[in-house]
Parts: C-alpha cells; sequence; structure tokens
C-alpha cells in the first residue's frame, strides 16, 4: 500500500569512490583496519585488542577535563619561517587544514574534577609534535601564566623532537621551556608531565623530564635519539622493548604507568592532594 | 544516493537493513567488538566497529556512532527499538551533526521520555491516564480523601518501590485507614523513604495499543490496533493485530484518543500509544513509546505496508497522502517472540551458539531474525532469536497457522520458548479472550510447568 503522495528518489549504485576514501587506521599490535574517525572520536583505543592510538590533542582535552572548564589560550599564535626554510611554509599551510590545529601544542587552563590546573596538550597530529619557536614560546607562556596564578601544571608531551625547518631556533626553545619551569617549579608549584607516544627528541632532552611527577601511557615510545639510530652508531643489537613506557618504568625513569581510561582520575587525585596543601599560599598568591 | 546508517544490531538492524535494500538506499551497520560477524554487518553495504561489547561503550556511545555515520557521510541514521532509539539528546546531536534521525522531534520524546511529564500532559490534555494521587500522599486523612476520586480496589505504592515491591491492595476505606501507615513504615525500613502514592488498582486489565503514523505536516493516522497482553514481567511473548474481544465502539475510542495523543504531543514519524483496558471496558494512556516497535510486523500483515519504509519516508519530508477512511485491515495477525531462554528454570537466559535452525516458511508465515545456523546468542544483549508472524484471514486461522509453525520450528543448541508460545496458543483462556497481564503469571505458567513435570 502507498501511503505517501511522493517516491524515494534512488539511483543505482556508483561505480568508483564518488564519495572519497575514507582514512584508515591499520592497528600495530593485532593489524585490523579501522575506520580513523570513529576511532578517534572515541578514546582512540582499538576496539579488538586496546592497543593505544595517537590521539589528537582536542579530543584528549575534552576526555580529561570537567566539561566545558577548558579556556584556551594563545590560540592563534603563528609560526614565522625565521629562516625562509624551502617548502616550510606550505608544509605548515597544509598541517594546518589536515590536522585542524594552529601549532603543535594547545595551553590553557581547566578544572580536573574541579581541580584547577594549567594544561598544556601537544598533539603529534601536527607535523609529528614537533618543537619550534612556537611550542617553545607557548609552553614558556604557559609556566609563566601558572606560575603568576600559582597553579600547578600538567603537560602531555608527544613529540618528534625539534623542528628540523627552525634549525638552532628549536633548539633553543629546550633551554627557555626548561628555565622558565625551573622558575614554576622554585615557588614549590607541581609540574606533572604525561609521556605519550612518541616522546622523543629535543622535548625528552628538555621539559619531558623536568616534571615532579612523571607519568606516561602504556607502550609509549619515549626517548632521546630512535631505535634506529642507536643501532646504527652502536653497531649493537637492542634490548626487546627498548625505549617503551614499560622498559623506563622498569629503570626508574617513570613513576606510574596509566591506562587511557583511568588518566583523568589519576590526575584529578595527584592535583586534589597537592592543591589540599597548597591552598594556604595560592590564597597568599592571590593576595599578592 | 541516500545513505542510512543503522545504529541497532540483531533482528530489528536486519530487518531495516532490508528494507533499505527493498528501497534502493545505502546502508551502513555499526556493531560492536561482539558482533563482528553479526547477520547485520553481513547484510549491510559497509560496517564499521564502535567499541566494545558492552553496550555503553558501542551501542550507547553517542560520539562513536555519531563519528561513523560523518565518516561514511550517512544521510539518515535510523535508531532501531531500544538502545539510544527514544534517547531525545542522540535526536539533537544528530540533527545538529546535519543527520536526519528517523523518528520523533526531540522535544516530543523529551516529554515522552519522563513518566511524570508525559502523566501531567496527559491530564492537562484531558486524556484519560490510571486514577491516581497527585504525587505523594502525606496522611492518613490526605489518602482517605484521595481515594475517593480514585475509588477502590487501590494499590499504596511506594515511590521509591519497583518490581512488585513496596505494593498494596486495598480494598475500602477502612483497609486503607489501616495500611496506609505500614506501607510508609515498610517502605521507610526498606527503600529508605517513606514515600507512597495512591494508584487505581485494576485487576485483569489487558494491554491494548495503537499504532501512530505522522508526516511532518500534521497529517496524523493510525493503524489501528494490537494486543500485546500475553507479557511476563512486563515482558511482551505473544501479540495480535487487531486486538480481539473488544466492542468495536471502544477500538475505534481508542484509536480516536491514541491519534488525539499523538496530535498533542506535536508527534512525527511512527510512534505507540500503549492502554491499559479494564474489564469493565475503561481505557487508560500508559506510555507513549516514540519508535518504531518490536511487534510492528503484526501491524504491516493486516495493512499490507512496510512501517520502516513509511519511517524513511517522514523522515525525508514526504507527505501523508491517503486518509484515515482509506486504511482498512483486513486479517488477522499473531506474533510469538522465540527467545533464548529456558522456561522451565525460571526463563533463564541460554546464550550459546545456534547449531542448526529449521524454519517454518509458507503462504501468511514470516520469521524475522538477526541470527543465522552458526551464530552466536550473546549474553551481552537481548536474548531474542527470532519473531514468528503469522497472517491469515481471521484469528482462528492464524492461531491454527501459528502453532502448525511453531510446530514446525526447530532450533538446536540453546534453549527456547517455543513450547511455551505452543501451548499459549492452544489455552483455552487465549482462545476465547479471557486473559490479562498478569495471567501468564497467575494462572498459566502454574498449569504450563505442572503438565511438563
Amino acid at each position: 500500500m502507498n501511503l505517501f503522495s511522493e517516491q524515494i528518489e534512488h539511483s543505482l549504485p556508483q561505480t568508483g569512490e564518488a564519495t572519497g576514501a575514507l582514512e584508515i587506521l591499520r592497528c600495530a599490535r593485532c593489524g585490523r583496519d579501522l575506520v580513523a574517525e570513529v576511532v578517534l572520536a572515541g578514546d582512540a583505543a582499538c576496539p579488538y585488542c586496546g592497543n593505544l592510538f595517537r590521539q589528537p590533542a582536542y579530543r584528549r582535552i575534552e576526555a580529561i577535563v570537567d566539561s566545558g572548564s577548558f579556556i584556551e589560550i594563545e590560540r592563534e599564535t603563528e609560526t614565522g619561517d625565521p629562516l625562509s626554510f624551502p617548502g616550510y611554509r606550505t608544509k605548515l599551510e597544509k598541517e594546518r587544514v589536515k590536522s585542524k590545529m594552529q601549532e603543535g601544542v594547545v595551553i590553557g587552563k581547566a578544572t580536573i574534577k574541579g581541580q584547577r590546573t594549567a594544561l598544556a596538550v601537544m598533539d603529534s597530529y601536527f607535523m609529528m609534535g614537533s618543537m619550534g619557536t612556537v611550542v617553545g614560546e607557548k609552553i614558556v607562556i604557559l609556566a609563566e601564566f601558572a606560575l603568576h596564578n600559582r597553579l600547578p601544571l600538567v603537560i602531555f608531551c608527544a613529540s618528534g623532537g625539534a623542528r628540523m625547518q627552525e634549525g638552532v631556533l628549536s633548539l633553543m626553545q629546550m633551554s627557555r621551556t626548561t628555565i622558565a619551569l625551573a622558575r614554576h617549579s622554585a615557588a614549590g608549584l607541581l609540574h606533572l608531565n604525561v609521556l605519550t607516544h612518541p616522546t622523543t627528541g629535543g622535548v625528552t632532552a628538555s621539559f619531558a623530564m623536568q616534571g615532579d611527577i612523571t607519568l606516561a601511557e602504556p607502550g609509549a615510545l619515549i626517548g632521546f635519539a630512535g631505535p634506529r639510530v642507536i643501532e646504527q652508531t652502536m653497531r649493537d643489537k637492542l634490548p626487546e622493548g627498548f625505549q617503551t613506557a614499560e622498559y623506563l618504568y622498569e629503570h626508574g625513569f617513570i613513576d606510574r604507568i596509566i591506562e587511557r581510561r583511568d588518566m583523568r582520575e589519576t590526575l584529578a587525585a595527584i592535583l586534589a592532594l597537592h592543591n589540599a596543601g597548597h591552598t594556604e599560599t595560592a590564597g597568599q598568591g592571590a593576595r599578592r | 544516493m541516500q545513505t542510512v546508517l543503522v545504529a541497532n544490531r540483531g533482528e530489528i538492524a536486519v530487518r531495516i537493513i532490508r528494507s533499505c535494500k527493498k528501497l534502493g538506499l545505502k546502508t551502513i551497520a555499526v556493531y560492536s567488538e561482539n558482533d563482528e560477524k553479526g547477520l547485520h554487518v553481513r547484510l549491510a553495504d559497509e560496517s564499521v566497529c564502535i567499541g566494545p561489547r558492552p553496550a555503553d561503550k558501542s551501542y550507547l556511545n553517542i560520539d562513536a556512532i555519531l563519528a561513523a555515520a560523518k565518516a561514511y557521510r550517512a544521510d539518515l541514521l535510523h535508531p532501531g527499538v531500544g538502545f539510544l532509539s527514544e534517547n531525545d539528546a542522540f535526536a539533537e546531536a544528530c540533527a545538529e551533526a546535519g543527520i536526519r534521525f528517523i523518528g520523533p522531534q526531540p522535544a516530543s520524546m523529551r516529554v515522552l521520555g519522563d513518566k511524570e511529564a508525559a502523566r501531567k500532559t496527559m491530564i492537562a490534555n484531558g486524556f484519560p491516564v490510571v486514577p491516581g494521587s497527585d504525587g505523594i500522599v502525606e496522611s492518613v486523612k490526605e489518602a482517605v480523601q484521595a481515594a475517593k476520586c480514585i475509588g477502590y480496589p487501590l494499590m499504596i505504592k511506594a515511590a521509591k518501590g519497583g518490581g512488585g515491591k513496596g505494593i498494596r491492595i486495598v480494598e475500602d476505606a477502612c483497609a486503607l485507614e489501616r495500611e496506609f501507615p505500614l506501607v510508609r513504615r515498610e517502605a521507610e525500613l526498606a527503600f529508605g523513604d517513606g514515600s507512597v502514592y495512591l494508584e487505581a488498582y485494576l485487576p485483569e486489565a489487558r494491554h491494548i495499543e495503537v499504532q501512530i503514523l505522522a508526516d511532518m505536516h500534521g497529517n496524523v493516522l493510525h493503524l489501528g490496533t494490537r494486543e500485546c497482553t500475553l507479557q511476563r514481567k512486563n515482558q511482551k511473548l505473544i501479540e495480535e493485530a487487531p486486538a480481539a474481544n473488544v466492542p468495536a465502539s471502544t477500538l475505534a475510542a481508542i484509536e480516536h484518543t491514541a491519534v488525539e495523543i499523538a496530535r498533542a504531543v506535536d508527534y512525527q514519524n511512527a510512534g505507540t500509544v500503549e492502554f491499559l483496558l479494564t474489564k469493565d471496558g475503561r481505557f487508560f494512556f500508559m506510555e507513549m513509546n516514540a519508535r518504531i516497535q518490536v511487534e510492528h510486523p503484526i501491524t504491516e500483515s493486516i495493512f499490507g505496508l512496510d512501517l520502516i519504509k513509511a519511517q524513511i519516508q517522514v523522515a525525508l519530508g514526504h507527505h501523508l497522502l491517503i486518509s484515515q477512511e482509506n486504511l482498512i485491515p483486513r486479517g488477522h495477525a499473531i506474533e510469538c517472540r522465540i527467545n533464548a531462554e529456558s522456561p522451565a528454570e525460571n526463563f533463564r537466559p541460554s546464550p550459546g551458539v545456534i547449531k542448526s535452525m529449521q524454519l517454518p516458511g509458507g503462504n501468511g508465515i514470516r520469521i524475522d531474525s538477526g541470527y543465522a545456523s552458526g551464530d552466536e546468542i550473546s549474553p551481552y544483549y537481548d536474548s531474542m532469536v527470532l519473531k514468528l508472524i503469522a497472517y491469515a484471514d481471521d484469528r482462528e486461522e492464524a492461531i491454527r497457522l501459528s502453532s502448525a509453525a511453531l510446530h514446525e520450528l526447530s532450533i538446536t543448541g540453546i534453549e527456547h520458548n517455543a513450547e511455551l508460545a505452543y501451548a499459549m496458543l492452544s489455552d483455552a483462556d487465549f482462545r476465547s479472550g479471557t486473559v490479562h497481564t498478569k495471567w501468564i503469571e497467575q494462572s498459566f505458567l502454574p498449569r504450563f510447568l505442572r503438565g511438563r513435570t
């Protein structure tokens, strides 16, 4: 029986991909193909084996902080091209469109289960989270912001290292961030790092190893030079699991490995402990 | 080409995908880790995993489903039954994402989803609801006063109670005065809250519901009645359409009221208004389900139409052309739900792999199932294996056709309730229409279990 005055329009199935191919992520552990958009909208873990994918910065913030509490600062800061490095400007443009990010780190303040904190989240989807002048500058700004407001500081690290296209200016950021964070620390404030996959190069050699507490996600690659570089230099085989979060935990570089789904609870608990001891000093800071 | 994402699993997902295929629409199935090889995944054009087994991580995961819909550029989304089908926040999120949600507007869902708000709306519009006190009753005096309007017998119910606990039936004012303080005290002890309210006790009531179909342009039609009186613990087991052994004038009044209710909440798309029908012919609004129902095929049978197709057309903004007078049902349809459970062992679920499944067929028989031989009934989700729908010229024939089909049905590997359904269809009470919503538990089951041992 036909109930309606109109007919459903339909056409024959089109041959070829008219809608454009979907971006497929292959799980490195179980080898299954997953739709990138679906996986990254959730907690970026493989639904089959629990293997973690790199998580985009804004999605991570959404999962960690209290809903609506995140206030981003310095969003529009843009990278220049200090060395006029060939092709750098076009690459930046492409990366911005692809990752929908302005730069490799997002900074701001937020509450985690009611605990106020300054927060920086690096995004490995923007030029592998490499640290150039802007990333360095934003970490410095956040450290100073946290110092001024007497806030604890949580940094999610994810980086391939210094940004090669900015040469020595990138390497300069290592000392700048280290000094800014040392001042924050000298004021008796908490600096907490979460090392995510991958944390390498200049970031590992500077602020990623500088925290009062260093947490890591399971299976994250953490190191300075990559395993292949070391193998070729030393002409030797590396031990199994070298540079994984678990290996570093066994050798005392990391305080605790935290599952992604437990991260919010853990951070909230640590911040609550810290803030409870600092309500008095925080009050003085505000009066000053 | 329009693409439909089916945000469900099992039988209803398969049902929706089949209609979409018929209409030339592309289908996207979503599945949890558990259902990777499910029938709905095998039938759909594309499929995408949305998370692990527990429903709250997959089929109830709004973010993952919307991401899947966007990733595959779905134009429409059908929520099926259960899971997110009556979640107004989900419908709203779909609209924001530019995906047409095949169902009512979020505002209607919000009103109907909240029992108290729905009841208030119905009272405000003058529709009959089960008589009861206006909220919590504080004192014996207040209770006696309220009881005058409600009438006896009535139930004293604990506000925090549930599952049949904290309910007392009283026959007159004397008993009410005696029992009221006792129930309050019991509620205080059992639920930590002594609040109670009064509600009319309707013994031996029947469950009659009306299928509604409304387009976006203010046209509202009803597609007749269904009787779903045969239920155990509010779980429907056998449904029939149209409702039998009810005077034509009563049915007409129920249908008319259902349409008015749908208009009052600005209802769009397919929905069902459920009523309680008492022995003395009064009927009361229970709730309106803002979605397609499991038992929709029996209505499809007697009207000869496809309700899933109609839902899609409403969502596309099509106009209802046909008038109520021209919608004439024909014949009688019965649906038996076959579940993986063991009636002899207090309906213990019986998950497992279906080793083989021999299905009946032929003229008038329709099987809707989300499984095939070799598939597994998972303990994580509902236990329905299939729906057996029989359609014939009249009720007697439909009962005989159903019975014969149940006899033909053979499923191995799991336990199921086909024998129970067969016994119910053969029961004299069912045949003469003297059943009520507690009939299975109070009258039929004891007899059935005794007969088996």
